[in-house]
C-alpha cells in the first residue's frame, strides 16, 4: 500500500537532528529538489534527473532537525491532482506533515481529500529555489499536516530570505509565534458571489460552514465581488503562458529521455519535446503558447485584470481581517481530466495563487454535514491566519 | 532615381564582469569548454538566476557614457526561441522596459559637418552558449559550450539616423572608444565582445519613407561593417531598380566574397515579464552615484586638451580616445614637459616604438616618468633629437635612467664652441666651394655646412651652435 503513495523511500532517516522540528517525519513531492534524489517532478521529461543540490526549505527543515521520509506520487508537474497521492502519506500515518507545490490549490484540495489542514502560504515568504517550477508567478510550496502546530512549526523553519532566490521581496517576515485571536474584535468577509457561484448542492453545506463562524462569535460581513469568475480566467493565461516558457527548459535533451528517429537536432528536439509531455500538461503548453504568439493581447490584458483583481482583495482587507471562501473538489473521481475540468476542479481555490494571498483550508467537524472551509487574509498575515484556525480548531474541542 | 540609405544598428557589447550574468561563474568564455558552468547557467530544474550587481553597474556606466538615461523601473523578460543554443527555451532580456533610453554619439560626417547619431534604448541581456559544428571523420557533428551562456551584455539600438557606411564606421569606432572609457568593456569586434547587426533600407532621396528592412550580420570588424552595409545599399537599390520587392529577412556578410547571402530566419515570439528576477529599481541617488564615477568622457578631454595645453582639435581627439595615450600625455605635462613636445614625442616616436615591440603603453618599460627625463634633456639642449631618439631605443632594453644611457654612451651634446671650433675650421678648409658660395649668399650651402661639421662630430654637436660659429667665421647672413 505504502508503495502506491511514495515513489521514493529515504533509507537515511535516522539522520534527523535536534531542532525545533524534532524529528517530524515530513513527505515531500519529487519536484522539490533533494541532492541525489529522484526528481522526476512526475514526467517523462525529467526520468532519471536526480538533484545536484538541496531546495533551500529542504535545507531548512534538515537544519530544524525534520525526518524526510521520502517523496510521493505527484501528477505531471505537480499541475493539478491527476495521479497524484498527496495527503495519502497522511491519512495512512506514514508522516506527520507533507509539502505539495500549489499552483491552483493542489495543497488545499489535497488536504481535503485528506480530511486534514492544508496551507497555502504568502508568495514571496518561502523560497523557491531547487523547486521544479512551472508557473513561477503563482506557485508556492503547501504544506498539509493534522495539525496546524506541525504547520505553523514547520513555516518558522522555511519562511524567510534566501540569498538563492532573488524574487523574494525584502519585507518584514511575520513573526509565528503562537497568538491569540478575539472573535469579537475578528471581523471575516463572505463573498457574495463565490457562494452563488457554486455548483449545485454547495451552497447548502458552505451556509453551515460559515455558521460554525458566527457560533464561534465572529463578525461575519457579506460583501461583492462581481468579476469573481475572472480569477479563473487569468489563471488560464497567466499560468498557461509562464507555463509553456518554463517548461522549455524541461527539453528531454540533456536529461530525461530522447525521442529517436529523428534526422537532425532541430528534429530530435522537437520529437524529444513532442514525446515527453503527457496530454493534459500538452494542452497548457499550446494554450500558452497559443496565447503568448497569437493573442498576446489577451495576455497583457489579464495581467491588468490580475492587477485590478489585486486591487479588489486589498479594498477587502481593508474592511475585514479575513475572508471565507468554500472549499469544494469538483472532480474527487480523479478521472483523467480536461483542461477545462482541471480548472472546474480548482475553481474554489486558485483566486491565493492568483493573488499571492495566504489561504488556509480547516477540514470540517466530522458529520458536519460540509467539506470544510477555505480561509484568506492579506499577504503576509500568515502567522495570524494560522492562529485564526488555531482558535476556530480548539473551539471545535472545547464544544465537544 | 537616386536613392539613399536608411540605417540602424543593433550592437551587442560583453561586459567585462567578472562573473556572468545570473550566477557566480567567470566570465571567461576562452577557458575550455563546458567548465565554467553551474546548475543556473545550465538551467537545471529548481535553478534561480542571481542578478549581477556588478552587471547592472557596469551596464548602467555604459548607458551613461553615451549620454543614455537611466530608467528608474526596468525588467528582464523571457526572449522565447527553440535552438540548442539556448536549451531552456528562453533568453532573458529586457524587451519591454529596457535599461535606458535615449543618448547619443556625434560624429563628423564625410562632409565635415557635425552630426548627431542617437540611440534608441541600451537594454541588459543574457549570452547563450556557442554553437560549434564539427566533423567527426564523416559524420558531422554539433558541440554545444555553455562557457558563453549567461555572460552579461548590452544590445545598443539606434535610431535609423544613419545615411552612409561611413557614418556606421564613424559612430563604431567612437561608440568604441566611449565604452572603453568607462571601463564597461574592450569593445573588440575581432574577439566577439561587440557584435554589430545593421538593418538597411532605401528610399528615393530626399522622402521620409521608411522601407521595408534588411538586417545584415556577422560582421567582424569595423570596416566590414562599412563594406557589408555598402554591399547591402547597391544590391537594395539594383533589386529594386530591376522591379523586384525586398523582403524582410536577414542576411549573413561574406567577408571573402564580399557579399551579403540570405540566412535562415530563427523562430522568435514576443516576450513574457520573467517573473524570477526582480524588477530592476534605481533612485536617483544611485543614478548620481553611477554618474560620479564616470571618468572624464573623451569629448569632453578633447575639449579641454585644446583649451588647457593648447594642442589642435584634431590632436586633441586623437590625444583623448585613448584614455591610456590621454593619462600619459598628461602625465608627462604634469612633469614639465611642453604639451606640445609631448604630443609631438608621445605620438611620432614613443607610440610606434611600443606598437613595434607589440606592447602596451600602460605597461612598457618607458614610463611617463623616465620619459619626461628624457624630454627635459631635449629641451635643455643637453642633447639634440637625433640622440634622444637613440636614447629612447636603449630605454626600452635597460632600466638605466636616460641621464646614465646617455653619459654611458657619450650622446651629450657638444655645445663647447672651443672643441667645435677646431671641428668648424677643419670641415671649412675641405670644403672651398661649399664655402665660396655661402659668401655669395646661397643658404643651401649653409645647410650642408652644418650637415658636415654634425657628422664630423658624429652627431653629437649642437646645430644651433654650430650655425652660429659658422655665421661668425664666415660673416654670411644665417
Amino acid at each position: 500500500m505504502i508503495d502506491s503513495v511514495f515513489t521514493y523511500r529515504n533509507p537515511d532517516t535516522a539522520r534527523a537532528g535536534e531542532g525545533q522540528l524534532n524529528g517530524l517525519k515530513i513527505a515531500i513531492q519529487p519536484n522539490i529538489s533533494v541532492a541525489g534524489w529522484p526528481t522526476e517532478a512526475g514526467s517523462n521529461a525529467l526520468v532519471n534527473y536526480k538533484a545536484l543540490e538541496d531546495a533551500t526549505i529542504v535545507q531548512r527543515l534538515r537544519q530544524a532537525g525534520a525526518s524526510l521520509c521520502g517523496s510521493t506520487r505527484m501528477s505531471e508537474f505537480g499541475f493539478g491532482l491527476q495521479d497524484s497521492s498527496a495527503g495519502e502519506a497522511l491519512r495512512q500515518q506514514a508522516a506527520d506533515a507533507e509539502l505539495v507545490l500549489d499552483y491552483m490549490g493542489e495543497s488545499r484540495l489535497a488536504a481535503l481529500r485528506a480530511a486534514v489542514c492544508g496551507f497555502k502560504p504568502s508568495y514571496g515568504l518561502v523560497s523557491r529555489f531547487g523547486l521544479v517550477d512551472l508557473i513561477p508567478s503563482m506557485e508556492c510550496c503547501g504544506v498539509l499536516s493534522g495539525s496546524l502546530k506541525n504547520i505553523r512549526d514547520i513555516l518558522k523553519a522555511i519562511a524567510g530570505p534566501d540569498e538563492l532566490d532573488f524574487s523574494l521581496p525584502d519585507e518584514k517576515i511575520p513573526d509565528f509565534s503562537p497568538q491569540k485571536i478575539d472573535p469579537r474584535k475578528t471581523t471575516i468577509g463572505i463573498i457574495k458571489e463565490a457562494q452563488s457561484n457554486l455548483p449545485a448542492g454547495q451552497e447548502k453545506p458552505f451556509r453551515a460552514s460559515v455558521e460554525e463562524l458566527k457560533k464561534a462569535g465572529f463578525n461575519l460581513q457579506e460583501m461583492s465581488l462581481p468579476d469573481l469568475s475572472l480569477f479563473s480566467l487569468v489563471h488560464q493565461i497567466v499560468g498557461s503562458v509562464e507555463a509553456s516558457s518554463c517548461a522549455g527548459r524541461y527539453d528531454s535533451v540533456r536529461y530525461g529521455q530522447r525521442a529517436p528517429g529523428a534526422k537532425n537536432w532541430n528534429e530530435m528536439y522537437l520529437l524529444s519535446r513532442g514525446s515527453a509531455f503527457g496530454l493534459l500538461l500538452k494542452s497548457y503548453l499550446f494554450q500558452g503558447a497559443y496565447f503568448q504568439f497569437e493573442r498576446y493581447q489577451a495576455f497583457e490584458n489579464a495581467c491588468r485584470i490580475r492587477a485590478h483583481l489585486l486591487k479588489e482583495m486589498h479594498r477587502f482587507a481593508s474592511l475585514t481581517d479575513f475572508l471565507v471562501f468554500p472549499a469544494v473538489d469538483n472532480n474527487p473521481s480523479d478521472a483523467p481530466a480536461s483542461l477545462a475540468d482541471t480548472y472546474a476542479q480548482f475553481a474554489s481555490t486558485l483566486f491565493a495563487n492568483v493573488t499571492g494571498q495566504p489561504a488556509l483550508y480547516l477540514p470540517p467537524v466530522p458529520g458536519a454535514g460540509h467539506p470544510g472551509f477555505q480561509l484568506a487574509g492579506p499577504r503576509l498575515s500568515d502567522s495570524k491566519l494560522l492562529a485564526l484556525g488555531e482558535h476556530i480548531l480548539n473551539t471545535r474541542r472545547e464544544g465537544k | 532615381m537616386e536613392f539613399e540609405a536608411v540605417i540602424g544598428l543593433e550592437i551587442h557589447v560583453e561586459l567585462n564582469c567578472v562573473t556572468k550574468m545570473f550566477c557566480d561563474c567567470p566570465n571567461r568564455t576562452s577557458d575550455e569548454p563546458n567548465v565554467n558552468t553551474c546548475p543556473v547557467c545550465l538551467w537545471f530544474p529548481g535553478a534561480m538566476p542571481r542578478f549581477s550587481r556588478d552587471a547592472l553597474e557596469k551596464a548602467s556606466l555604459l548607458c551613461l557614457g553615451l549620454g543614455a538615461e537611466l530608467q528608474p523601473v526596468s525588467a528582464f523578460d523571457q526572449k522565447v526561441y527553440y535552438y540548442p543554443d539556448l536549451p531552456k527555451g528562453f533568453q532573458l532580456s529586457q524587451a519591454h522596459l529596457p535599461l535606458s533610453r535615449g543618448g547619443g554619439i556625434d560624429i563628423t560626417d564625410e562632409g565635415g559637418k557635425p552630426k548627431r547619431l542617437r540611440l534608441h534604448h541600451i537594454h541588459m541581456e543574457e549570452d547563450v552558449a556557442k554553437l560549434v559544428h564539427e566533423m567527426e571523420g564523416r559524420i558531422p557533428i554539433s558541440l554545444v559550450d555553455f562557457n558563453r551562456a549567461g555572460v552579461p551584455l548590452v544590445e545598443i539600438v539606434t535610431e535609423p539616423d544613419f545615411r552612409t557606411p561611413y557614418e556606421a564606421m564613424e559612430f563604431l569606432k567612437a561608440l568604441r572608444t566611449q565604452v572603453r572609457s568607462v571601463g564597461s568593456s574592450e569593445c573588440s569586434m575581432e574577439n566577439g565582445t561587440m557584435r554589430v547587426d545593421a538593418n538597411i533600407s532605401i528610399r528615393p532621396r530626399g522622402t521620409a519613407q521608411m522601407n521595408t528592412k534588411v538586417e545584415v550580420k556577422n560582421m567582424n570588424s569595423v570596416r566590414h561593417v562599412g563594406d557589408a552595409i555598402a554591399y547591402e545599399i547597391s544590391r537594395q537599390g539594383a533589386a529594386v531598380q530591376g522591379g523586384e520587392a525586398v523582403i524582410l529577412h536577414t542576411r549573413l556578410w561574406d567577408p571573402e566574397k564580399k557579399v551579403t547571402l540570405p540566412m535562415r530566419q530563427k523562430f522568435e515570439g514576443p516576450c513574457v515579464p520573467d517573473p524570477s528576477v526582480p524588477v530592476i529599481e534605481l533612485s536617483q541617488d544611485w543614478i548620481e552615484k553611477m554618474r560620479s564615477r564616470l571618468p572624464e568622457m573623451p569629448a569632453v578631454k578633447a575639449e579641454r586638451f585644446v583649451k588647457q595645453h593648447g594642442v589642435t582639435g584634431e590632436e586633441a581627439t586623437f590625444l583623448s580616445s585613448d584614455a591610456e595615450v590621454a593619462g600619459y600625455f598628461e602625465s608627462l605635462i604634469g612633469q614639465g614637459t611642453a604639451p606640445r613636445t609631448a604630443m609631438h614625442w608621445l605620438i611620432t616616436q614613443l607610440m610606434p616604438a611600443v606598437r613595434e615591440r607589440k606592447l602596451e603603453l600602460g605597461s612598457c618599460p618607458v614610463t611617463a616618468e623616465r620619459f619626461a627625463v628624457l624630454l627635459k634633456m631635449l629641451a635643455q639642449q643637453e642633447i639634440n633629437a637625433n640622440a634622444a631618439r637613440e636614447v629612447l631605443t636603449h630605454m626600452f632594453d635597460s632600466d638605466e635612467s636616460p641621464e646614465a644611457i646617455v653619459s654611458a654612451r657619450g650622446f651629450r651634446q657638444i655645445s663647447d664652441t672651443t672643441a667645435l671650433d677646431s671641428l668648424i675650421d677643419k670641415v671649412l678648409a675641405a670644403q672651398t666651394a661649399a664655402v665660396a658660395d655661402v659668401r655669395s649668399g646661397q643658404g643651401k650651402a649653409m645647410a650642408f655646412l652644418i650637415g658636415q661639421v654634425m657628422q664630423a662630430s658624429g652627431g653629437k654637436a649642437n646645430p644651433k651652435v654650430i650655425r652660429e660659429l659658422l655665421t661668425k667665421k664666415l660673416g654670411a647672413a644665417s
